[in-house]
């Protein structure tokens, strides 16, 4: 355990130096929560729509942007650094366990994304959305998100191991982005066209998103809530396993 | 003897799509405990892929090797905890200070972070980095990140180092100060195995070298041994010097090597 929390402070210093990295984390989900919520929020008014449970449209659209910023983790980028560099061998030719060097790097995201989650949640507030279920929701809302993102991180981080290239790592990772959108991100699952429901059906994401929904909109539903806890603990069980096979195979 | 490093009938085969290319061709290697062994050989001869296999970063297609008694692909770890590794790259994390990162260097290998932060004092005096230390890497010189990763290789204390030219691209008297070193870390026991381009590097530094050239060794033996032979087979009116001895393993005349093997001026 020395070697994780060694290599884990190691990331979250390197994520602090790098403050520029940061910026569109923060801004672009933001942006993507104002411009969805303007173009859309007329049509499922606070007061009539079913689904709101309540609240506005924003409330909804919430966990879009918290999974939104989940995805931009650099922890793929500054492991292709690495492996340009020379440092990953150094990192390699050590003793370190393999899961430590791959969760040391990966638990830097957790804590950034952690800390960008509850700044987007707090930027969230004034507009009038709560977090329905309240303080202990709001923590899982955050540890949901964080999670996440390190799992996606990880995922990233495969290209990197594999490609060993900067502009491949940065075009792979677009490979993921339409599970984000293959998702019942504008309405819920049951309104979305056949096809569509299907596809949402199989994409993970769509548990995440819905856990997440149920934390900011109703008092929780544990059931959906454990849902999207699981996708996230059973694609981070498949995620370190490829990453430390990758690792050993790595010439 | 002990040896610190045994190969036998290494190889390296690497398949890509243009085929097979077989890198590392069945090299044989002893060396010594406490020995400064050098290991030669022009550009893509076979050397760096030689120490990578040897120090567990890239797997052995054929042969066995054993490094400070263990088995590398049966006991990687084992052999980890022992070797120290310095590669042709100097392989630094340019976002950490020189003392973040040899004390982390020191964590990896198990030492307690206060024990690991002493040993990183320690290492900073050692290779004059004292003032820089609290300064981010990717402001070093190049001599000073050469310095750095040498440090970092001796954190805990290896039984075998490992250093793939070292001194490649340093001024002269950064290079000095690495001979220096060496010479300091093998007074204290530590076998070192030395890939370097430079002869005169080779001749000052080493007990015993091998020539490798396109994947095989073709010479071994003392510098002395080696200029012995060469002198005696060509019946030479005067001693060779270890660029003869090269020229002769290799099969090149200066005029084809002009640009692999360079000697310090």
């Amino acid at each position: 355990m020395t070697e994780f929390w060694a290599l884990s402070r190691r990331a979250v210093r390197e994520t602090l130096r790098t403050p520029e990295q940061l910026f569109p984390t923060v801004f672009i989900p933001v942006f993507f929560l104002v411009v969805n919520v303007g173009q859309v929020a007329r049509i499922f008014p606070a007061g009539n729509t079913g689904f709101l449970e309540g609240q506005n449209y924003a409330a909804f659209q919430l966990p879009v942007s918290l999974l939104l910023a989940a995805s931009f983790g650099a922890a793929a980028q500054f492991l292709v650094e690495e492996i340009e560099g020379g440092y990953f061998d150094k990192l390699r030719a050590s003793p370190a366990s393999r899961t430590s060097i791959i969760l040391g790097r990966l638990s830097a995201e957790w804590v950034k994304s952690a800390g960008l989650s509850a700044i987007i949640v707090g930027v969230a507030l004034p507009f009038g959305i709560s977090v329905a279920s309240g303080p202990g929701g709001f923590l899982l809302l955050v540890v949901l998100t964080a999670s996440w993102a390190m799992v996606f991180s990880g995922f990233v981080q495969l290209i990197a191991l594999k490609t060993r290239s900067a502009a491949a790592t940065q075009s792979g990772s677009l490979v993921f982005f339409p599970l984000l959108f293959l998702t019942p991100n504008f309405v819920p699952r049951q309104l979305l066209t056949r096809p569509m429901e299907v596809a949402a059906t199989f994409n993970p994401v769509t548990y995440i998103m819905e856990a997440m929904r149920s934390l900011v909109l109703e008092s929780a539903n544990w059931a959906r809530v454990g849902r999207g806890f699981a996708v996230v603990a059973a694609a981070g069980v498949v995620m370190v396993w490829l990453n430390v096979r990758s690792i050993r195979a790595y010439d | 003897m002990a040896w610190a490093v045994e190969a036998t009938g290494l190889v390296k085969r690497y398949t890509g799509r243009d085929g097979t290319v077989e890198a590392v061709r069945g090299v044989d290697l002893a060396v010594a405990e406490g020995e400064v062994f050098g290991f030669l050989g022009p550009n893509g001869a076979g050397k760096s892929t030689t120490v990578r296999m040897l120090t567990t970063l890239t797997t052995i297609t054929a042969g066995s090797a054993r490094v400070a008694g263990h088995d590398v692909a049966a006991e990687p770890d084992a052999v980890r905890r022992a070797i120290g590794v310095a590669l042709q790259e100097a392989g630094l994390d340019p976002r950490q200070t020189g003392r973040e990162l040899l004390t982390l260097q020191g964590q990896l290998f198990g030492i307690a972070s206060s024990e690991a932060a002493r040993r990183a004092r320690e290492l900073l005096e050692l290779v004059d980095l004292v003032e820089a230390a609290d300064r981010r890497i990717k402001g070093y010189s190049g001599g000073m990140k050469r310095r750095l990763d040498l440090a970092s290789a001796l954190v805990h204390e290896p039984e075998v180092l490992f250093l793939d030219e070292p001194t490649t691209g340093l001024d002269p008297a950064s290079r000095l100060t690495v001979w220096d070193e060496v010479r300091r870390i093998n007074a204290r026991g530590t076998t070192v195995f030395l890939t370097t381009q430079y002869l005169e590097e080779a001749d000052a530094l080493c007990n015993r070298l091998a020539i490798i050239d396109r994947g095989e060794i073709v010479s071994q033996g003392t510098p002395a041994e080696l200029k012995a032979d060469l002198r005696q087979r060509k019946s030479l009116a005067a001693e060779p010097s270890l660029d003869d001895v090269f020229l002769d393993a290799t099969g090149r005349t200066r005029e084809a090597v002009a640009g692999e093997v360079q000697e310090v001026g």
